[in-house]
């Protein structure tokens, strides 16, 4: 069996599964947020339950809505808080503890090697870094498991991508996303598809780049994305979670519906042209090509290995007249160990502006949205029109490194060839 | 058994146009969410009740419908708030693919159905056995055939009430 049909089994009792079966399976963890929380707590009750399955393991997060902007977004956050507490949740990440749920469930511990976590918000499939099955799902799946613990699945068929060659200086796990977007499309080929990342240049990708790699596979049209838990794995997990887990991998023979090699030798850093994340174009192509607003964050892209690049390319620059950049950390543990290293110096010198912890304007609610006209270059996660704010707004998407390398001279730059 | 006229989707139908950002943090409730579904599709749906006005009571589409990765249900209720009763098409999104399901909507997969259909068309669909009718066009097709446990759930009139009724009888889940 692959990895994912081995967490699938074990997490609904069988000893095989097979691709195309459906099966009820344990959840390890659920995890809602707050513009949706609501009414996933309001749907659990009204299946006749009022504690749910286990305080510990429904996690409540605020990170769409705050800090709240507008009054409508303040009284939500209230109805929110006050629902969360009325059921006795025992973690709370409310604004000052606050980041991106799925940030949150990695960093603090709630997703666990070898078994299922879900989430109402389509990048849970960002917990397949640490080896596990993450899993976005609807406010009905959410009420479900928060009264029984489990939810429904169609087994996946799995598909392997094998990453061989050595990582280019400023070549990041963002490209490989982006390249493997353009290359298999949103159309069909990994619709409802387990993709398993393997080869030794995902063994040498940090926690930060698995995060990535894995919260793309939804844009993929894929049920999930997992790399198999190895070394770098156990040594983030060390201080995050006292739970046990074990070392899983897929078996030599298991069965794969395709299996990609991509060589990441001659990667380069890749962009997705505004409407479309599957229209990607490599940099070449569009150097030289002018935008107004600079965004780094979001749950794909706001991590310390990721504004730690940007302090790097950015350290005594400036930012182009002609551009507003904005950051905005994953977490407030991310936001507090960026400050530690002196990197928020580096970038406030620069003349970023760095916000709050929050989805931000990735989810066009809030902090920096697009206007009409506006043309973005953001490392978050999507292009379509509307997403960012303005329908009428060009959103293009790349890595950390381009959003800072081209923000100093205004235009699409090579951080292979800026002078840092 | 059920019949109406279909709107044939153009490719890249998005959850995302089908509900626009301003609503994603509105109440899932299929009136309300009815009267704005459709509106970032086409312009002559973008106007209260722009698509619900149509009468449309099925969806015809190619690939990957409702894609772009969102998770919301507002998409499936808008749909069943505006009178939708079918969608057919080579491939759903698997978020909103799980949405119908728990909402007991008949979203079925057909190869290339949207060639064989044009808006205003009118269809019959047999959820028992799967066949697609264009009574319009006379022709008919065979869909792909719906598991059994979607089919319970379907019957039960969606996941809730599935759940509901089990832990009131104290049967187990699965």
């Amino acid at each position: 069996m692959t990895i994912t049909e081995k967490i699938m089994a074990r997490s609904s009792g069988k000893d095989k599964v097979i691709p195309g079966e459906l099966v009820w399976t344990d959840i390890h963890s659920v995890m809602t947020m707050d513009f949706l929380g609501k009414q996933c707590f309001e749907k659990f009750r009204s299946l006749g339950k009022t504690e749910v399955f286990d305080k510990d393991k429904v996690i409540c997060v605020s990170d769409h809505l705050v800090p709240p902007p507008n009054q409508k977004f303040a009284n939500m956050l209230n109805e929110w808080r006050e629902v969360v507490k009325q059921h006795d949740i025992t973690n709370f990440y409310d604004l000052g503890r606050q980041g991106i749920a799925h940030q949150i469930m990695v960093e603090q511990g709630h997703v666990l090697p070898g078994t299922i976590s879900i989430g109402t918000d389509s990048h849970a499939n960002t917990y397949g870094a640490v080896g596990a099955m993450g899993n976005a799902i609807g406010v009905t799946d959410a009420a479900v498991a928060m009264a029984t613990g489990k939810a429904w699945f169609r087994i996946p068929k799995s598909v392997k991508f094998n990453v061989t060659g050595k990582w280019q200086p400023w070549v990041m796990a963002k490209d490989l996303s982006l390249h493997i977007m353009g290359m298999m499309h949103w159309n069909g080929h990994l619709l409802y598809k387990a993709l398993e990342f393997t080869g030794p240049a995902i063994s040498s990708l940090s926690m930060a780049g698995r995060m990535t790699l894995c919260n793309m596979t939804v844009d993929l049209g894929a049920k999930n994305g997992i790399v198999a838990p190895d070394v770098v794995t156990e040594r983030y997990l060390r201080n995050r979670t006292q739970d046990k887990w074990e070392f899983l991998n897929s078996d030599d023979d298991a069965e794969y519906d395709q299996v990609y090699d991509i060589d990441i030798s001659d990667l380069a850093p890749t962009i997705a042209m505004p409407g479309k994340l599957d229209d990607t174009v490599t940099i070449d192509k569009l150097i030289g090509t002018k935008f107004n607003k600079a965004f780094v964050g979001t749950c794909t892209n706001g991590r310390l290995e990721d504004i730690a690049v940007m302090a790097e390319i950015m350290k005594d620059k400036q930012v182009h007249r002609d551009v507003n950049m904005i950051l905005v950390p994953a977490s407030q543990t991310v936001y507090l160990e960026a400050l530690q290293a002196g990197h928020l110096e580096t970038l406030i010198k620069a003349g970023v502006a760095i916000d709050t912890p929050s989805c931000a304007s990735c989810a066009g609610l809030h902090t920096g949205v697009a206007g009409s006209g506006d043309i973005v270059l953001s490392a978050g996660n999507r292009n379509m029109a509307g997403r960012m704010g303005s329908r009428e707004a060009k959103v293009y998407l790349t890595s950390p490194s381009v959003v800072a390398a081209s923000s100093i001279r205004g235009e699409v730059t090579d951080p292979r060839t800026f002078d840092i | 058994m059920v019949k109406g006229t279909c709107w044939v989707a153009d490719d890249y139908v998005m959850a995302y146009d089908i509900i626009v950002s301003e609503h994603w943090t509105s109440p899932i409730d299929p009136i309300e969410n009815s009267k704005i579904v459709m509106s970032g599709v086409k312009e002559e749906f973008n106007r209260e009740n722009g698509f619900k006005d149509k009468g449309y009571t099925f969806i015809v589409a190619n690939h990957n419908f409702a894609g772009g990765g969102k998770s919301i249900e507002h998409v499936i209720t808008g749909l069943m708030g505006a009178g939708i009763k079918g969608v057919f098409a080579t491939s759903f999104a698997r978020l909103q693919f799980r949405n119908a399901i728990n909402y007991g909507l008949p979203f079925i997969t057909c190869d290339d159905i949207h060639l064989a259909c044009e808006t205003g068309d009118e269809l019959e669909f047999d959820e028992a056995s799967g066949i697609i009718k264009n009574i319009t066009k006379g022709t008919e097709m065979q869909s792909v055939p719906v598991a059994p446990f979607v089919a319970e759930v379907s019957e039960s009139g969606g996941l809730m009430n599935y759940v509901r009724d089990k832990i009131a009888k104290g049967e187990p889940i699965g």
